[in-house]
């Protein structure tokens, strides 16, 4: 018996372990990260950090100006939102409520490509095919530019959300939507009339997670976005080079040497992305757990 | 009044089937475009020979091998802790602060952007650990980045082994271990072997945290081991693309590169997606 | 209450309470099942029979929030003392479920499953597979496909198959909880015949909704309502001349 109970708390502990280990990774993230990023402001008002227009870390005296890098992924991303959005909205309600099941059966998996492929490889198509077309359309001195980090991320935030959003229109229950119908409502006014706005927190939770997702991303808009860290103007800035914070990490880090102010300061824009995307997450969660009908 | 509900809804239900047939499309030219120029590149010589010529010329070996080995060392290390995990948050835990704390930090980590696990993994085991930048390095980062997708896939593998299972099992005097070896796990499998796959796929495209913990540029030689640099499909497909030595002659070989990738990854959500309706129909019966 | 049974008594229990967090399902329940004979507990849906059922091979335990005091002795055992290991518990007193559950397994397989890991031997598993199939009235209609799915049985023969299963691993009680109500008529008369042939061996508690299976099979009825056992006794007793006024008009079929 005490053998049987013996081997079975073994398990429970080995397995509880695992768990933990979730908790641990988070918690050491947390501390590796922020520990080299606060190194820098031993040499670097943290003032300027947050404050300061100019990012010139190799420049004597060096600038550590995060506002350009912040605001470029800011504007890259609220691109992305203002195409993916409505895009993914739109055939997340194709795909629930007017395609028969065959259709949406081939549809999903068709999305489903868009989230398998690697951003590397957008970034590719981006620089290849997206980037001369946006210069020779818009006539400008160079196609990469924000907006054709927007346009990319926007196709690569797609398939979040559109099942996400997919997922939440489906589950407004069937008796809501037929309430309105025989009311003599049209099936278009009683989608956007009674179906979206029911799972408008399920669409929202979608949108925020897309939002993550886009502002996160490294590879894509490091090819597309010509990498140019000014302020950008809005819209304007669209159509001009910018740098997000991703990319500097990832364009800088191979040449800093390590343990230099620079090497921090990429560490504190890390931190500084990865607090955005906590606080992000935090809020997708939050709208996604109330979105659930309780049937 | 009526007709111009009827209108209305005409025109709605158009603009809704134009936005699927653009996404529909994306995915066409951009499959299209990777396939038609990087068809002609591929062949045997291509994927077994090593680079030349300062990468101008010769095959992608080593990157496919480097991309190969990511693979194996992460999933070795993700898989056993995912399907662990999942089974203990799932037929164990008590919901309680522990519990929510587990839960928290798996949707966080599934949320962290993944240049930031380059830093952590820079920081971890390239600095603090000495692993140095090294396939050992980039194999635990990715790990640590696919964990959060394992831990998902199992326990929903698991919400669908049925609770009579169970039941039936402890009511037979079985403890609860054994009913979860020999009951529970044997449903949930297929489940989670989708999900690992799909994480393969993932591992096989990121890019960003390789590059921070251990990718190298350019080797002329494979990896001899766990503490060497490497080579990888993503970061190779980057570089040629960026900062090779003749980025505009070498464009054949990136398309060929991205098509290498696409294939392995395309293939990989393939076999997955197949698992998953063979499995379904299954449980069906 | 009857008592001084022929056979002595197998399951005892004293003031029974049980409360799944706030919500108090079970008050006071006392009663004595007899050994090696068939005891019925009825009452309407959500009156606590199920619970109280539960409650004998303690499978509420996994059920959170709930919580129970009193005393339940099987064989003299106090199951609910602290030295109890629930899983030999579980090995003395099976239990059989609403809706067939057989594990997605072989027809084989499914019987083995239980002395396989209570330490049969691969010789003798043959030989156990085929007494409780046996027993279980299902040998004659499974003996040539024993290695296939036991998912492709109908309904009755899967119960049946569970009814094996469990008498595979040798308990003393079996608790049969409305082990017919997912079944048709004819199933339903097999798994009747078998649970009157099974008592001769081991003690048999079953809760039913249908008044007319408890009337045929049980030797003692209990009715229970709204957490309380309101009447035990006979079987004869209880259908033909009923002390409680609940009881009868239950029987009769006036309420609710």
């Amino acid at each position: 018996m005490s053998n049987r109970y013996l081997k079975e708390k073994g398990i429970e502990s080995l397995l509880f372990a695992s768990g933990a280990v979730a908790v641990i990774a988070l918690f050491l993230l947390c501390i590796f990260l922020f520990r080299d990023g606060i190194l820098l402001f031993s040499e670097y008002p943290i003032n300027s950090f947050l404050t300061a227009t100019k990012w010139y870390p190799t420049a004597e005296p060096a600038h550590f100006g995060i506002l350009p890098l912040f605001l470029g992924s800011v504007i890259v991303t609220i691109g992305a939102v203002i195409f993916s959005v409505p895009l993914g909205i739109a055939v997340a309600i194709y795909i629930s409520e007017l395609a028969s099941p065959k259709i949406s059966n081939v549809l999903k998996p068709v999305t489903e490509i868009l989230a398998g492929i690697p951003s590397v490889v957008y970034g590719f198509f981006g620089l290849v095919i997206l980037v001369p077309i946006i210069q020779n359309t818009l006539e400008l001195p160079t196609g990469q530019t924000a907006l054709t980090g927007s346009i990319m991320l926007g196709i690569m935030a797609l398939p979040t959300i559109i099942s996400i959003s997919e997922d939440a229109i489906s589950s407004v229950p069937r008796t809501l939507k037929e309430g309105s119908l025989a009311l003599g409502s049209t099936k278009w006014q009683t989608i956007y009339k009674v179906t979206v706005p029911a799972s408008l927190s399920g669409i929202s939770a979608a949108v925020m997670l897309g939002i993550g997702r886009a502002i996160g991303e490294t590879m894509t808009v490091m090819m597309v976005t010509g990498n140019s860290a000014v302020i950008p103007g809005f819209p304007s800035g669209l159509f001009a080079p910018v740098r997000t914070m991703t990319a500097t990490i990832a364009l800088e880090m191979g040449e800093v040497p390590q343990g230099s102010d620079h090497f921090h300061a990429l560490f504190a824009i890390g931190s500084v992305l990865f607090i955005t995307t906590f606080i992000i997450n935090i809020i997708a969660n939050y709208v996604k757990k109330r979105y659930r009908f309780n049937l | 009044m009526f007709s111009n509900a009827k209108l209305n809804e005409k025109i709605a239900f158009t603009l809704l089937k134009i936005a699927t047939g653009m996404v529909v499309a994306f995915v066409m030219v951009i499959l299209y475009y990777i396939i038609s120029n990087g068809y002609s590149v591929i062949n045997l010589e291509f994927i077994t020979s090593m680079p030349r010529n300062r990468m101008t010329e010769g095959g992608i070996f080593p990157a496919i091998m480097g991309t190969a080995y990511l693979i194996v060392g992460s999933m070795a290390v993700a898989l056993p802790l995912g399907i662990l995990s999942a089974i203990y948050l799932n037929e164990y835990a008590q919901s309680g602060r522990t519990t929510w704390a587990i839960e928290m930090a798996i949707s966080n980590l599934a949320g962290t952007p993944s240049v930031v696990f380059g830093l952590f993994g820079l920081a971890l085991f390239v600095k603090y650990l000495g692993f140095g930048p090294s396939l050992i390095s980039a194999s635990l980062t990715l790990a640590l980045l696919i964990l959060p997708v394992i831990i998902r896939a199992s326990q929903e593998a698991l919400l669908t082994v049925p609770k009579e299972y169970r039941e039936a099992s402890l009511a037979l005097g079985v403890t609860k271990w054994e009913t979860i070896r020999r009951v529970v796990l044997p449903a949930a499998i297929p489940g989670m072997i989708t999900g690992a796959i799909l994480s393969i796929g993932r591992v096989a495209g990121e890019t960003a945290p390789i590059l921070l913990t251990g990718a190298a540029y350019f080797l002329p030689r494979m990896p001899d081991s766990i503490y060497s640099q490497f080579m990888a499909l993503p970061y190779h497909l980057y570089v040629l693309a960026t900062s090779g030595t003749n980025i505009a002659q070498t464009r054949p070989l990136q398309y060929g590169t991205a098509l290498v990738l696409l294939i392995i990854v395309l293939c990989v959500n393939i076999v997955a997606v197949s698992i998953r309706s063979h499995y379904r129909n299954k449980i069906k019966r | 209450m009857p008592e001084n049974y022929d056979n002595g008594t197998e399951v005892e229990v004293r003031d029974l309470n049980l409360w799944y967090g706030e919500n108090h399902a079970l008050h006071d329940i006392s009663i004595d099942i007899p050994k090696n004979s068939v005891t019925a507990l009825i009452g309407p849906s959500g009156c606590g029979k199920s619970t109280f059922l539960r409650c004998l091979n303690r499978m509420n335990d996994l059920v959170k929030n709930c919580r129970i005091e009193g005393k339940v002795h099987i064989d003299k055992q106090n199951i609910y003392s602290k030295d109890v290991d629930v899983v030999d518990l579980r090995k003395r007193v099976g239990m059989v479920f609403q809706k067939p559950n057989p594990f997605p397994m072989s027809i084989h397989d499914n019987i083995a499953y239980g002395p396989r890991i209570h330490g049969t031997g691969k010789k003798n598993i043959r030989g156990v597979v085929e007494e409780a199939l046996r027993s279980g009235a299902l040998w004659d209609e499974v003996s040539e496909r024993l290695d296939k799915s036991a998912l492709d049985l109908s309904g009755g023969q899967q119960q049946r198959l569970c009814i094996a299963r469990t008498l595979a691993v040798r308990p003393e009680v079996i608790l049969f909880d409305e082990p017919c109500s997912a079944l048709d008529p004819i199933s339903t008369s097999k798994i009747e015949e078998l649970i009157l042939e099974l008592k001769k061996k081991y003690t048999i508690v079953i809760v039913t909704h249908n008044m007319q299976q408890a009337a045929r099979i049980s030797d003692y009825t209990g009715f229970f309502l709204t957490g309380e056992l309101v009447e035990f006794d006979k079987t004869e007793q209880i259908f033909e001349s009923p002390r409680e006024k609940a009881t009868e008009d239950y029987i009769t079929g006036r309420f609710g």
